[in-house]
């Protein structure tokens, strides 16, 4: 598995060629020295101008936007699979790819809710193909890292995941860092500390461990509330962790903060330079910050803060093909819209969105 | 020759005679509310909190929507009910103009067509980079009497077509 060998030392250097930024003296966030080269002192994007008196919060002059389209194709990803008694595979995945989804995920709860025979997963993965349609994972949204023991339900709940998701031939299997609050959405004030990463890392090291042999990839989904949010903590918890099969599930809106909401270019490049191949899969939503509180809103995808050409030309540029999940919509509507967005925007910039989406 | 002029260049006249000038009240019964296009699409938001405008952005409420609109020669200012001005030229030629970011700029074309006002601006959706293209266009018509301004707004994204009718009484 190809690793990406972009240092923070030299990204930054890129950034203060530009004239964007100025590092600092290198800090270690943690008491053990990082694999990951030194680099500035903090992990978020550089200096704009204002440094010394404002919130720096808006976006530098000239950000740089390479719109160069690559050869690999997207696919869509939307509505998930169900595996529930009597489902109709044939008609599942034939409607799915009529709207123009090609690819799908299922939610590991209802997946693991009842043994399926090896006659309907072998039905599944026909309908797969005659449809052309891919099964690529299995979301996971527990808690690894949850008061025990809770924590050790949750990590055996990702392991038994593991292994239905190498019988279905999928992919990867999506989870989280955590919180140290029984509820992951709940921000626990010590997510970031060396407590909280320590027990996400032991939590994969034993997920690991324990599903060893199976090339299953277990890409984290960033999520500003937890500690692998940014682009150097994705990097960093596959180095400490040690293991090739932790990835990153992007979700770039899941970075946002006031403090980069105006800089989604930016955060873009930062992401697919320091991570590359190691982006397992992306998830696409959009936002607007448009309350007097730090009220980031969802928004239709292409019509909010989200560079669209620019992430979907990184993305077009990677070695293999990748699943684009569109999530966190309400109506069947709301997604058939936000799919003719995406396949607009992709095709002014020369990507191509695999499959069609009927009008 | 003068005559087919004369006759079949009505709009001509219509054009010179057609004058938007004035204070304009929305009548808000009448009238759809018209999104920003810098704001969400999905569910609106609602105002929260002292100091804000609340009933969300672009909200109305009963509050009395008065539009003020300056032309003179091919120029046409509007002032908003917030203060904000929006300038054109209405000469049907194609001209760029910063959107309310400051970052990506629209292609404006303002032109008289008989005796309706047609603008269309093809501008980044909210503004922002990597932003889908949203096309709107205006078209203001006058009642015979000149009482009544009727604009009628289009926004086209590849997402979806949304239309809007708004009525102005003039003051």
């Amino acid at each position: 598995m190809a690793r990406n060998n972009v240092s923070r030392r030299k990204l930054f250097k890129g950034a203060l060629t530009a004239g964007l930024a100025a590092s600092s003296a290198p800090e270690l966030a943690f008491g053990q020295a990082p694999k990951t080269p030194r680099g500035p002192k903090r992990a978020d994007l550089p200096d704009v101008w204002g440094q010394d008196f404002l919130c720096q919060w808006s976006p530098p002059a000239n950000v740089k936007r390479d719109l160069t389209p690559g050869p690999s194709h997207i696919r869509l990803s939307s509505p998930h699979i169900t595996n529930k008694e009597g489902t109709d595979y044939a008609s599942l995945f034939k409607s799915m790819r009529a709207g123009g989804w090609t690819a799908c995920e299922a939610a590991s709860a209802e997946w693991l809710s009842r043994k399926m025979p090896e006659s309907e997963i072998r039905e599944i993965k026909a309908q797969l193909k005659a449809n052309d349609v891919v099964f690529y994972g299995i979301h996971c949204a527990g808690n690894i890292i949850a008061p025990d023991p809770d924590a050790d339900r949750w990590q055996r709940h990702i392991i038994d995941t593991i292994h239905a998701a190498d019988e279905m031939g999928c992919q990867l299997v999506l989870t989280h860092a955590g919180s140290l609050y029984p509820n992951r959405n709940t921000a626990h004030p010590r997510n970031w500390g060396r407590e909280g990463w320590n027990r996400s890392v032991n939590a994969l090291k034993r997920i690991c461990k324990d599903t060893a042999g199976i090339k299953i990839e277990i890409p984290l989904e960033d999520v500003i509330s937890e500690s692998v949010n940014s682009a150097w903590s994705h990097k960093r918890i596959r180095e400490d962790v040690g293991d090739d099969r932790i990835m990153a599930g992007l979700d770039i809106t899941n970075q946002v903060h006031c403090g980069n909401v105006f800089r989604m270019t930016e955060l873009l490049n930062l992401n697919f330079e320091v991570l590359g191949e190691q982006i397992s899969y992306v998830h696409a939503k959009d936002l607007v910050w448009n309350e007097m509180l730090p009220g980031l809103n969802w928004a239709m995808n292409g019509t909010g803060v989200m560079d669209y050409e620019v992430f979907l030309t990184h993305l077009s540029r990677m070695k293999r093909h990748r699943n684009m999940l569109v999530e966190f919509l309400s109506a069947l509507e709301e997604y058939q819209q936000a799919q003719r967005n995406i396949r607009a925007i992709a095709e002014k910039v020369g990507v191509k969105i695999y499959g069609s989406q009927a009008s | 020759m003068v005559l087919g002029i004369a006759l079949f260049g009505l709009p001509l006249f219509a054009m010179a005679d057609t004058n938007f000038s004035g204070s304009w009240v929305q009548d808000n019964a009448k009238s759809d509310h018209v999104p920003e296009p810098v704001w969400l699409t999905r569910a609106p938001a609602g105002g929260r909190g002292g100091g804000g405008r609340g009933g969300g952005p672009g909200g109305r409420g009963n509050a009395e929507v008065v539009m003020t609109v300056q032309q003179d020669g091919n120029n046409l200012q509007v002032t908003g009910p917030q203060g904000a001005t929006r300038k054109y030229t209405v000469d049907g030629k194609p001209y760029t103009s910063a959107t309310e970011t400051g970052i990506e700029k629209a292609a404006v074309t303002a032109n008289l067509q008989g005796d309706t006002l047609v603008i269309a601006t093809t501008r980044p959706y909210g503004g922002m980079p990597g932003n889908v293209t949203l096309q709107v266009k205006e078209v203001w018509a006058l009642s015979p009497d000149g009482k009544i301004l009727t604009i009628t707004t289009t926004h086209t994204s590849p997402a979806a077509e949304k239309n809007f009718k708004q009525y102005f009484n003039r003051r």
